[in-house]
């Protein structure tokens, strides 16, 4: 491959360059300082002294203490986390494949010739746009138990009102929902950029061999976008799973905890000064969203395919 | 020819309900903000149209609703811009200079954006409050800038790898320096694309909304969804005609742009994400 030609053939080329740098390189450094500056400042450092955080006690009014694991040791005791990653997973698990899903829908549709065609897609990213917080005071106003949109309609469906923000299930529906309303665009958007690269005359082919909509779907389309499937499932799963300005806004991680995500439950720590307990937390749903990551690239291999 | 008319009727009600499914949220929005009782659902209480609302929102002193606007729009701006400028400085670096382990860069800066911004923030609050920028633009400005960096440097490098590389080659014979060439020559071809890239960086700005909730604290640097997010009224009833009408001013300049911009919107979300 290519790549690696580069590779094997620079490394002699390349050690003379760092000690003795040539010019392109120096102004290469110049331009990239910023950048470098910026990530390394607030980010790389930031995730850095969260991970030492976490190996502290770090509370309010108390001297700093490393304490080693014991804040793991903690956390893996604590029900109430396990009940937040439990959350989360399952959250993770329904809402991806329903916004994918329901996002390649769209795409198909939106991939058609039909008058109205331009001012759908630009509708399509209304939802998208909505900031998230504002987008969960929306479906709070909605979920309203004896006036909102919701049960309107389920009253209309002839079926009883339902008590969307009190009950376990109900949350956890309105939950997903509002974030399934607010990500489908951006699945759809993607998706549909896979669909748009697809040539006409693949299809054109299989029509004249007879083939029907569902062959031509599960032969031709599906084979052809599965990067950009696998792209799109990567993206929202890590957004997914770091889910916080809905539920804070919409459930605030109740009733009884039982939509408090993993962000939500290190966020109520942070707020009342548990930095080390908080920080654990966080460690840990960062070690989970690595997973996600690393199990779509295992399979795709897209790393290949980017560069 | 069945196939075909079946294919019709199915288009058809696949447009229908995406259209509810995309629009229904929003209206119902913009029809309680112009409704003087949130619930006119219910058969009792009829819709009875007024802008009281949005009065109410913008002269109310106390909600310092449009504080919170103004401070979201000048943030995302200022962002938007500082942004796309230093990642333009990268994305020529890693398209134009033959420079050693540029592809394991460009992947190590997309890697970042995995992380949760849970797992930054208490850092960013430790160090802002140390540098005493708590509850001031630049404590929200900087964070902004480097969160946005990855995507931007992304987005912009698949730009500008674009350009032909003959148009600054013969900028540079004409003695131009690589920042003239960067300013002159790629940044006004590629300007669809840098344009683009701006109006991403703003949206996500405009809508983040951790950060600015752990680093604001009042109407001086409050951003417009954390105002909305935490506005509960102060008669103990939520007053969801004036939030709604909050949610409906907030909402209509991203809408507008989105409209307006749909194409370049798109092409920028796709080209973070899709080879083409």
């Amino acid at each position: 491959m290519k790549n690696k030609e580069r590779a094997s053939s620079s490394i002699r080329d390349r050690l003379p360059k760092i000690l003795s740098p040539d010019r392109e390189v120096l102004s290469g450094c110049a331009f990239l300082l910023p950048l470098f500056l910026f990530i390394c400042a607030l980010i790389l450092l930031p995730v850095l002294g969260t991970f030492l955080d976490s190996l502290r006690r770090d509370l309010p009014y108390l001297p700093t203490t490393f304490v080693g694991l014991d804040n793991y040791l903690a956390i893996f005791r604590d029900a109430a986390f396990w009940n937040s990653l439990r959350f989360t997973t399952l959250f993770v698990l329904v809402s991806v494949p329903l916004e994918v899903i329901l996002g390649l829908i769209i795409a198909l549709v939106l991939n058609e010739t039909f008058p109205g065609r331009a001012a759908m897609r630009a509708m399509v990213l209304i939802p998208w746009a909505i900031p998230a917080a504002v987008s969960g005071r929306i479906f709070e106003l909605i979920y309203k138990y004896s006036y909102g949109v919701a049960n309107y309609c389920a009253h209309l469906l002839g079926v009883g009102p339902v008590n969307w923000l009190g009950t376990d299930l109900g949350a956890f529906a309105a939950v997903v929902i509002a974030d399934v309303w607010k990500t489908t665009p951006f699945a759809a958007i993607l998706l549909l950029a896979g669909l748009a690269a697809i040539s006409e005359d693949l299809h054109r082919q299989a029509q004249v061999d007879r083939a029907n909509f569902v062959q031509r779907f599960s032969k031709i389309t599906l084979p052809l976008i599965k990067p950009v499937l696998v792209v799109t499932l990567l993206f929202r799963t890590v957004d997914a799973l770091r889910i916080f300005d809905v539920i804070f806004v919409l459930t605030g991680g109740g009733p009884g905890g039982s939509t408090n995500a993993v962000s939500l439950f290190a966020y109520t720590y942070y707020a009342a000064g548990d930095f080390g307990y908080g920080a654990t937390a966080s460690v840990l749903l960062f070690v989970v969203a690595l997973g996600f990551s690393l199990a779509y690239i295992k399979m795709a291999r897209f790393g290949e395919e980017l560069l | 020819m069945r196939e075909e008319s079946v294919k019709k009727i199915l288009l058809a009600a696949a447009v229908a309900l995406t259209t509810i499914f995309c629009l229904g949220p929003f209206i119902y929005m913009v029809l309680t903000s112009l409704s003087n009782n949130p619930d006119f659902l219910l058969p009792t209480k009829p819709f009875t149209p007024t802008l009281a609302n949005f009065m109410a929102v913008i002269s109310s002193e106390s909600a310092h609703f449009l504080a919170y606007l103004r401070n979201s729009l000048v943030i995302s701006a200022v962002v938007a811009v500082v942004t796309v400028f230093l990642a333009s400085l990268a994305a020529y670096a890693l398209t134009r200079l033959s420079l050693p382990g540029k592809t394991i860069l460009l992947l190590s800066v997309l890697a970042l954006s995995m992380f949760p911004p849970i797992s930054l923030i208490s850092y960013l609050f430790k160090l802002m409050s140390a540098l005493g920028w708590v509850n001031t633009y630049a404590g929200l400005i900087l964070p902004y800038v480097a969160w946005t960096m990855p995507l931007s440097l992304w987005i912009l490098v698949s730009y500008f790898a674009q350009v032909p590389l003959d148009l600054d080659r013969s900028a540079r014979i004409d003695g131009a320096s690589r920042f003239q060439t960067l300013i002159k020559i790629i940044l006004p071809v590629a300007a669809p694309g840098v344009f683009s890239t701006a109006l991403l960086v703003f949206i996500f700005a405009f809508n983040e909304f951790l950060f600015a909730l752990m680093l604001t604290v009042d109407y001086r640097s409050r951003t417009i969804p954390v105002g909305i997010a935490l506005f509960e009224g102060i008669h103990g009833q939520i007053p969801w005609g004036e939030i709604m009408a909050a949610a409906t001013i907030t909402t209509i300049p991203v809408v507008i742009l989105t409209l307006l911009f749909q194409k370049r919107i798109v092409q920028g979300l796709t080209r973070g994400a899709v080879k083409q």
